[in-house]
């Protein structure tokens, strides 16, 4: 493989990486920015949209308590194109739930019990869905359709479905951030950032754009988990294991900052498929950074962190 | 309330209020504090495994009991940062388990004396404490917690791959997903055996060698929160809780204090991850996973966050509920389930945990019959 092919295929590959911490950081990000409201549960949204997708695309073999109590095959087994559609749906009225009946009576409680709360409720989660369906690993199939490798100039073959992942990310980014930008709902959730009291002085209910800004980041995450989801094992761990990374990103790009999310995501997505793919050769030994992958994002993150405390994108009184 | 003439005569409840007024009087002073500290870890295992109706409900078993009192002390280390100094970090399992891996491979490859190797796991949790510290605390609150969270997870993942074996050789130094297994401990200062009974007395009714020199820790430990918490150096950490902006004002240098009061709170988790080192002779991975983190923060606000006995008995109900529990019947599957439901309602309904609940309990029994009272 030619140097040229290589480097593009650590693009491809860091950007499909990058897209699903971009995903999930979005939403997390303008919760975050928006209603000030940290949410540590956000990875739950996640785990939901990724069971919730697998539940209504096919028919799996469950374990757990739901196999001692009876059933073995649950699942609706309407393919993979409904549950992209009702899956955000499900998770958007899930998170409108959330924001009325858990955050916002803790709008007023310090930060640490916001945490503590939405860390509670990760773990109820999460554990629900470890009894009722097992702790063990399901494999969340995609249609043959999009599974198939496609060629690519340059690299080759590559699977079609992480393609689509990466074309879904940047058709949401663009429409989240046409929503906040261009429209008279996203004008309100801008100055409800800035200055929520003024916003209320001036007679708008700020608490119904606050219940669709929770919405929509939660349905972000939910979407997430439907297009994540396939790409790895479906267990009930894999809700924590995407929040750390997404919220690093969130903490490296700026909180409430579009373009830092995405900035952050592609940035620490490059950064792994880079550890990855790369090998050190010379001609006496080589090599392979691949055990690094994991370690590289957390050290990038901190050298960001460490010259630029406020995040790339976060403006220096944010935060603290 | 209480100088109210409501029974009037009997001296046995005259005798009672002089025992109360005298309890009210010294239950903060220190020597009172460490011959209660004293009692407990004594009576301990006693009331926990043997002991009528109490023993056989509980069901215990020696092994947690001394875990219960590794925890605790972990969970007392916790409480320094997170309900004196207001910070909450989610990445203790980070000198949790360097600590413990400390430990295990100073017995593996230096010594198996207990005592060096709680002495070095310590020290190692300390400088890491140190390090991780200054990174984290560069940001405040949420960041905080996020950072320490991150980094934690960074060492995971290190000690899974990067740092399984010694870098050249193929000794191990964490040995990735199987865990450190060739811990081998001599007898405590090359005289008791960890595992043979104390002598006399203190056998019969206390336990092994092993549960003596985890309650000397324990102990310690108690006493060292209680006398960091009651300096002047432990009212400038609840100074920070309360208003970090003002503590700055006065002319104290905020930053540096957190980072001690972290520092502190590693050191506490490094003693208690070197003993659970000794505990188990084997190191899991998973001691270094978000989940022991975790543990360690439902333990503390379980028990009550801001309070020195709270998370002693947050780490008892938590382990109990994990090891018992979660063998009896119907409800034992759902046991993380149940934590996690309590956890939560103690979050939204007594804030200052169990441990705070007969105050609260005690204040809204007040505030009834002042109602009462009509006053």
């Amino acid at each position: 493989m030619s140097i040229l092919s290589e480097v593009a295929s650590i693009v491809l590959n860091g950007l499909q990486q990058g897209a699903i911490y971009v995903l999930v950081a979005m939403g997390l990000s303008i919760i975050l920015g928006t209603l000030k409201f940290v949410n540590f549960a956000h990875g739950a949204l996640y785990l939901i949209g990724t069971y919730a997708g697998m539940l209504i695309a096919l028919e799996i073999r469950v374990g757990g308590k739901l196999r001692e109590w009876g059933y073995t095959e649950l699942g609706l087994g309407w393919g993979f194109i409904p549950a992209l559609f009702i899956v955000p749906v499900l998770v958007f009225a899930i998170g409108m739930v959330m924001e009325r009946f858990i955050a916002r009576p803790f709008y007023d409680r310090p930060d640490t019990d916001q945490i503590l709360l939405t860390f509670g409720l990760a773990i109820i989660v999460q554990e629900s869905f470890r009894t009722l369906f097992g702790g063990r690993s399901y494999s969340f199939d995609l249609p043959a359709t999009v599974s198939v490798p496609v060629q690519v100039p340059l690299i080759g073959s590559y699977p079609l479905w992480r393609l689509i992942l990466i074309g879904i990310t940047v058709a949401l980014v663009i429409l989240v951030y046409l929503m906040i930008e261009y429209t008279d709902f996203g004008l309100v959730v801008r100055a409800g950032t800035a200055d929520a009291e003024m916003v209320r002085l001036l007679g708008i209910k700020i608490t119904r754009p606050y219940l669709v800004v929770f919405g929509i980041g939660a349905a972000l995450a939910g979407i997430a988990g439907v297009v994540g989801g396939p790409l790895y094992a479906v267990n009930p761990n894999i809700g924590m294991e995407v929040l750390v990374p997404a919220f690093l990103v969130v903490v490296i790009g700026g909180v409430g900052s579009l373009t830092g999310a995405v900035l952050g995501g592609v940035l620490l997505g490059l950064m792994q498929a880079f550890l990855t793919q790369f090998v050190f050769v010379t001609p006496w030994f080589s090599y392979s950074f691949s055990p690094w992958a994991q370690v590289g994002i957390y050290l990038l993150a901190a050298v960001i962190l460490l010259t630029k405390p406020e995040g790339l994108m976060g403006s220096a009184e944010v935060g603290t | 309330m209480s100088d109210e003439p409501r029974i009037d005569g009997g001296t046995d409840i005259k005798r009672f209020r002089a025992l109360r007024d005298r309890y009210e009087a010294v239950k903060g002073e220190e020597y009172f504090v460490a011959i209660v500290a004293i009692i407990g870890l004594l009576a301990f295992p006693w009331v926990f495994i043997e002991s009528p109706v109490v023993g056989e409900f509980l069901d215990g078993y020696e092994s947690l009991a001394s875990l219960i009192l590794i925890w605790a002390i972990f969970a007392i280390g916790f409480d320094i940062l997170l309900g004196y100094t207001g910070l909450l970090s989610f990445g203790h399992a980070a000198f949790w388990g360097a600590s413990a891996y400390a430990a295990a491979n100073v017995s593996a490859y230096l010594t198996g004396s207990p005592l060096v190797m709680v002495i070095i796991g310590t020290g190692i949790a300390v400088l890491l404490a140190w390090g991780l510290g200054y990174l984290s605390l560069r940001r405040g609150g949420i960041y905080f917690a996020i950072l320490t969270l991150a980094f934690a997870q960074m060492l995971f993942y290190m000690a899974s791959s990067v740092l399984a074996t010694y870098p050249g050789s193929d000794k191990a130094l964490t040995n990735g997903e199987n865990g450190f297994t060739e811990v081998s401990l001599d007898p405590l200062l090359g005289t008791f055996e960890l595992s043979s009974d104390m002598p006399s007395i203190l056998g019969e009714f206390v336990g092994t060698w092993h549960y003596g020199f985890t309650a000397i820790f324990t102990l310690l430990a108690i006493l060292a929160g209680y006398r960091i918490l009651n300096s002047p150096y432990g009212l400038v950490f609840k100074a920070i809780r309360e208003n970090e902006q003002r503590t700055e004002f006065v002319g104290l240098n905020v930053w540096r204090y957190k980072l001690m009061a972290f520092i502190i709170s590693g050191a506490f988790a490094g003693v208690a991850g070197s003993l659970f080192t000794v505990h188990g002779s084997y190191v899991p991975l998973e001691s270094l996973y978000w989940t022991a983190s975790g543990e360690v923060v439902i333990m503390t606000v379980l028990g009550g966050a801001g309070s020195l006995f709270g998370p002693i008995f947050g780490a008892a109900v938590y382990l109990w509920v994990e090891n018992i529990v979660s063998g009896m019947g119907i409800i034992g599957p759902f046991w993380h389930l149940i934590l996690g439901v309590v956890f939560v309602a103690v979050i939204v309904l007594i804030p200052d945990g169990i441990w705070g609940l007969p105050r609260a309990i005690r204040k809204l029994w007040a505030y009834i019959t002042n109602l009462g009272g009509g006053t």
